[in-house]
């Protein structure tokens, strides 16, 4: 299998004020073509940040990402993204929305809508083409938001914590009709969450991120068949590894936080 | 699933048919009374006109050539300064709420002179530029600018960041982020400012026109009233509130209407 996307030795700082924040450390990874990859983490340890230098959005510090052997600088054609919060243009209809990507691709209106409905066939929302974002619940809007994704026909398509914005009934139905895009469509998926058990029910590798700065904590391949089932005992097995490796790093994060209110205690207090 | 049982109607704000006239009734109830007073005396005439007879000396004016210039020559004085406002504000606001450093380097200045009183500037632009009409149209922007910037840029700052981020990995280029999703998300925006803009420079018409000597609706009301003339002048008042109703009505009421089908 060739490697489609590399992370190559990646790290990101921030300059908010005079002090530089490093997001991201030293992250090397590689994606299979036609591969499920979840990237978790504790909260702020900047897997988004990580996400949004794949999709091109933002530029790494040192190192560099590849894809198909050339490094991203801007967003590329065949790559596209899925948001936390949808994400939808409210003053346009559920079609037009679809219809973004392909609009800025200058497609022909006939076409546009073509591939827009088929689109929103394959999300289930055949017949809702005219309503606007505010007239739909919080999980049609993702399925508009996969929608608009799938209609540019990318080769990757990037999720930044997909589900996390809906119920958890909607987002166990939405995980299963992505995992079934997938199955399908063969296109390499990236998704970013801090949802150990959405992740293996998803990915074929999942990255697990250190706290901040993040960093590669470790690599974990899931190679269980598909669906997969949350009480086979591979599942729990790899559930439990990835549950205390995620629990370190929370805990070293408190335990660094409590160190460092110490210390500001002290200081204020001119304690030696 | 299927889309069948949401209402066609759906979302607040539609009114169709005879409720969508219903803002007459006010306005024919005020009339009434307006009329019913002064002729039973509790107004005295010399101070307010009957309702009847400033509508004959409305339609009388309509008539009179002078009369229908004035409102005109207003009007048009009016709308072209709030055209070139709009011109003026919507880059800046445009610069303002997209460049953190240009917004935090002007605004503080642009906020500044918004604050002066705008009667008090208006006759040192007319000893810059002249008297006359263009002397007029440039003290309308100016008094509309500052509303349409304010309100132009709340809207552009209020643009979520995820929609920058949808339309560059879409690959928007500039201008298509600008007409695609810029001006869209800050058109609420925009009809606001317009409405706040249009009612102040038709609140100081008559400051303008008198600033900047030119013969208008304005001047024509006060020269009613100096001439005793209380009818004319309350003719020329009843001329702005139709065109602020017109105005309110035809522009402002369709463009809200369209973004009423979207707006949560």
């Amino acid at each position: 299998m060739n490697r489609q996307m590399e992370v190559l030795s990646v790290t990101k700082h921030f300059h908010p004020t005079k002090a530089s924040f490093l997001a991201i450390k030293d992250v090397t990874f590689h994606v299979n073509e036609g591969q499920f990859i979840c990237i978790v983490g504790p909260s702020g340890c900047g897997k988004s940040t990580l996400l949004k230098m794949i999709a091109g959005l933002e530029k790494p510090s040192s190192g560099e990402i590849r894809f198909e052997g050339n490094p991203v600088t801007s967003p590329h054609h065949k790559i596209s993204m899925v948001f936390q919060s949808f994400a939808l243009f409210p003053w346009r209809t559920v079609i037009e929305n679809v219809e973004y990507g392909l609009e800025l691709k200058k497609l022909h209106k006939k076409d546009r809508g073509k591939v827009a409905r088929e689109c929103l066939e394959i999300v289930g929302l055949s017949g809702y083409e005219k309503m606007y974002p505010k007239q739909l619940s919080g999980g049609m809007k993702q399925r508009v938001g996969i929608a608009r994704a799938l209609a540019v026909d990318p080769e990757v398509i990037l999720m930044d914590e997909a589900f996390s914005a809906v119920d958890e009934f909607t987002a166990e139905t939405l995980r299963e009709e992505v995992s079934e895009i997938h199955m399908e469509t063969k296109k390499t998926f990236i998704l970013v969450t801090h949802n150990v058990a959405e992740a293996i029910e998803l990915s074929d590798k999942i990255i697990v991120l250190s706290a901040r700065p993040g960093s590669v904590k470790d690599i974990i391949d899931v190679e269980l068949n598909r669906p997969r089932d949350k009480n086979h005992s591979g599942f729990i097995h790899i559930h439990k590894r990835l549950f205390s490796l995620l629990k370190e790093e929370l805990e070293s994060t408190i335990v660094r936080h409590k160190i460092k209110e110490i210390h500001e205690f002290h200081r204020l207090h001119n304690i030696e | 699933m299927s889309a069948k049982n949401v209402p066609e109607n759906f979302g607040p704000g539609r009114l169709r048919g005879l409720n969508s006239y219903i803002w007459v009734l006010p306005l024919i109830m005020f009339f009434f009374a307006w009329e019913a007073t002064v002729r039973l005396g509790m107004l005295s005439q010399s101070k307010i006109p009957l309702f009847s007879k400033v509508v004959s000396a409305f339609l009388l004016g309509l008539t009179s050539e002078s009369f229908v210039f004035f409102v005109f020559q207003s009007f048009i004085n009016l709308t072209f300064g709030i055209l070139l406002a709009v011109l003026a504000a919507l880059p800046l606001a445009l610069f303002a709420g997209l460049k953190v450093k240009f917004d935090s380097a002007f605004t503080p200045a642009i906020m500044l002179v918004g604050a002066l009183p705008d009667l008090a500037l208006l006759p040192i632009l007319v000893m810059w530029i002249g008297p006359g009409n263009v002397a007029a149209v440039t003290m309308a922007a100016v008094c509309a600018f500052f509303p349409l910037f304010f309100t132009l840029r709340e809207g552009t700052k209020s643009i979520p960041e995820e929609f920058f981020h949808v339309s560059t990995v879409f690959r928007s280029g500039k201008i298509d982020m600008l007409h695609k999703m810029i001006f869209p998300a800050i058109l609420p925006n925009m009809i606001s400012g317009l409405r706040i803009s249009f009612d102040f420079v038709w609140e100081v018409v008559l400051a303008i026109e008198l600033i900047a000597s030119v013969s208008g609706i304005g001047t024509f009301i006060n020269s009613s009233i100096g001439s005793g003339s209380l009818e004319s002048a309350f003719a020329g008042i009843m001329a702005i509130g139709i065109i602020a109703l017109s105005v309110d009505r035809i522009v402002l009421a369709t463009l809200e209407s369209r973004i009423r089908r979207w707006q949560g």
